[in-house]
């Protein structure tokens, strides 16, 4: 563990892509695939020099990707080490670990890097700023460099791990992929009626008894309303011809009519 | 208003966005875009004070998925500018800056729907063997993102408060307010695609577990991880001992399969 691990300059080339670039082309469809494709060019082009084999690979990495951006350096760590020693040969590895590791490194990430900053420095810093202060804004920018260094050292884990994963491949991974999944699941279980408002607005009156449909809803199950609405996208999402930026229009069109027919608040 | 005071506000705008999206300063946050409008403007305590409001309203939110969110950072340029330029104080900026974030989802998810357009063009570069400019659509996509601010900034800075004011009187309130609802449940997009891309069918108990932290228990997300790394643990290590004593036995061979079909 404690091996220092050497990158060669196109593995250097590549973090810093990610770290300025990564989601410069987040669009709807693949969402990071494009920022990730981005990133890893310089490692395609020093491996494959065929264009026909270059082609297949840089197919494989503008595949959907979508994680939390910090986390996403030990993923392109693990997919260079691996790339760079088995080649064209691994293009199913490399996409099965990035399909598997995304899911998990998002629900932490979101939480380690999204949610506990913007929480701890958001509160202190808007606290100081409505006092007058604005000394709290220099924990985001200690917070920027912070986060950069642990990057840094996320990408160097991730090909450590990848080098040694070629070794004694899969066995550790898929542990660790399976814990990182019921971690994962959890958060995400979590972050349902965490992240998502919805609330039902609809209420009857009869004479003297007044029935709200959220206290009905409440005594049923609390969240009950985001949990539909991510069935809804989840259902959604599965059938032919759908895409997330449709389901996206759907849903605002949801979110519009449901207010207008009282059904959320 | 002086032009290069416009300019400058701009510029930052279409700066924020880009480093809240990559590099991650700060400088999206709506306090220190209140920061530096009131800098720009020479009244940095409004500044600070839109800014802060307006934080308050975000905090704990993260960007899930890549889900839209209200863009206070926009929020806090504007309402920061029209507080100091109108004299009206900070809590006018703050309340005019509400709506504005509110209405720059919108131009988010369309910027973002741009930027579809460019992946497409990508892969058919790639296809044509053309892999360093296919790379260039990555980059472009910056141009809608960063535009998506500052066009908006830039008209109603030169425009003005009162445009501005106009502009949000005068939307329709079924609209804004279905927008803001249609804005809490955009989140779960993000979910049900994190969930369409994990093994849902073998973690499903643990799906039901986190949800009944966070909804019945009002667990926050933080400490629903913590029960999550918990069990996390607790598999990882029920999980080594078969394996250990399966490795003995037979070849590792028929494992690797199943690692690929799982993921």
């Amino acid at each position: 563990m404690s091996k220092k691990v050497e990158l060669n300059a196109s593995m250097k080339k590549v973090f810093w892509r990610w770290y300025f670039f990564g989601q410069a082309g987040w669009n709807y469809e693949k969402m990071q695939g494009l920022g990730y494709y981005y990133s890893v060019y310089p490692l395609l082009k020093k491996i494959y020099g065929n264009v026909d084999v270059q082609a297949e690979a840089s197919l494989n990495e503008l595949q959907f990707f979508n994680t939390n951006n910090s986390m996403a350096p030990i993923i392109l760590g693990v997919d260079g080490a691996i790339q760079e020693h088995q080649g064209i040969a691994a293009k199913d590895t490399v996409a099965s670990l990035k399909t598997g590791m995304m899911g998990p490194m998002a629900g932490i990430g979101d939480t380690l890097f999204a949610v506990i900053p913007n929480t701890i420095i958001g509160s202190i810093a808007s606290y100081m700023a409505l006092k007058g202060n604005p000394v709290g804004l220099i924990l985001w920018i200690a917070y920027g460099f912070l986060r950069l260094g642990i990057m840094r050292s996320f990408f160097y884990m991730g090909y450590r791990e990848g080098v040694k994963l070629i070794d004694s491949l899969g066995d550790r991974l898929k542990k660790i992929t399976s814990a990182a999944n019921v971690l994962g699941m959890t958060v995400i279980g979590a972050l349902i009626p965490s992240v998502i408002t919805a609330t039902f607005a609809y209420k009857y009156h009869n004479g003297g008894v007044k029935v709200s449909l959220q206290d009905l809803a409440d005594q049923i199950m609390p969240g009950l309303a985001p949990a539909l609405v991510v069935l809804m996208a989840y259902w959604l999402l599965g059938r032919k011809k759908m895409n997330s930026t449709r389901v996206t229009f759907i849903l605002i069109l949801v979110g519009i009519l449901a207010y207008n027919l009282k059904i959320f608040a | 208003m002086q032009w290069w005071q416009i300019l400058l506000i701009t510029l930052y705008s279409g700066f924020a966005i880009y480093d809240g999206n990559n590099t991650t300063f700060g400088t999206v946050k709506p306090t220190m875009a209140g920061f530096f409008a009131g800098l720009i403007l020479g009244d940095v305590q409004t500044g600070l004070v839109v800014g802060g409001t307006l934080n308050l309203l975000v905090l704990g939110v993260g960007n899930f998925g890549g889900s839209s969110m209200p863009d206070y950072m926009t929020g806090a340029l504007l309402g920061t500018a029209f507080a100091v330029l109108s004299g009206k104080g900070a809590q006018f900026g703050a309340t005019l800056a509400v709506p504005i974030g509110l209405l720059m989802i919108q131009l988010d998810v369309l910027a973002r729907f741009c930027n579809t357009f460019l992946q497409h063009r990508a892969e058919k570069l790639v296809k044509d063997g053309k892999f360093k400019s296919a790379t260039h659509m990555n980059l472009y996509g910056i141009i809608p993102t960063s535009l998506s601010r500052m066009i908006p900034v830039f008209l109603a800075l030169i425009f003005g408060s009162q445009f501005v004011q106009n502009v949000v009187n005068n939307l329709p309130m079924w609209l804004m307010n279905g927008l803001k609802t249609a804005g809490g449940i955009l989140p779960a997009l993000g979910i049900a695609i994190l969930l369409r891309y994990l093994p849902l069918k073998q973690n499903v108990a643990f799906l039901l577990i986190g949800f009944f932290l966070a909804a019945f228990l009002k667990v926050p997300v933080i400490g629903a991880a913590i029960i999550g790394l918990a069990m996390a643990l607790v598999a990882f290590n029920h999980d080594s001992k078969p394996a250990q004593a399966e490795a003995a036995t037979t070849g590792a061979s028929d494992d690797d399969e199943g690692d690929m079909e799982d993921e």
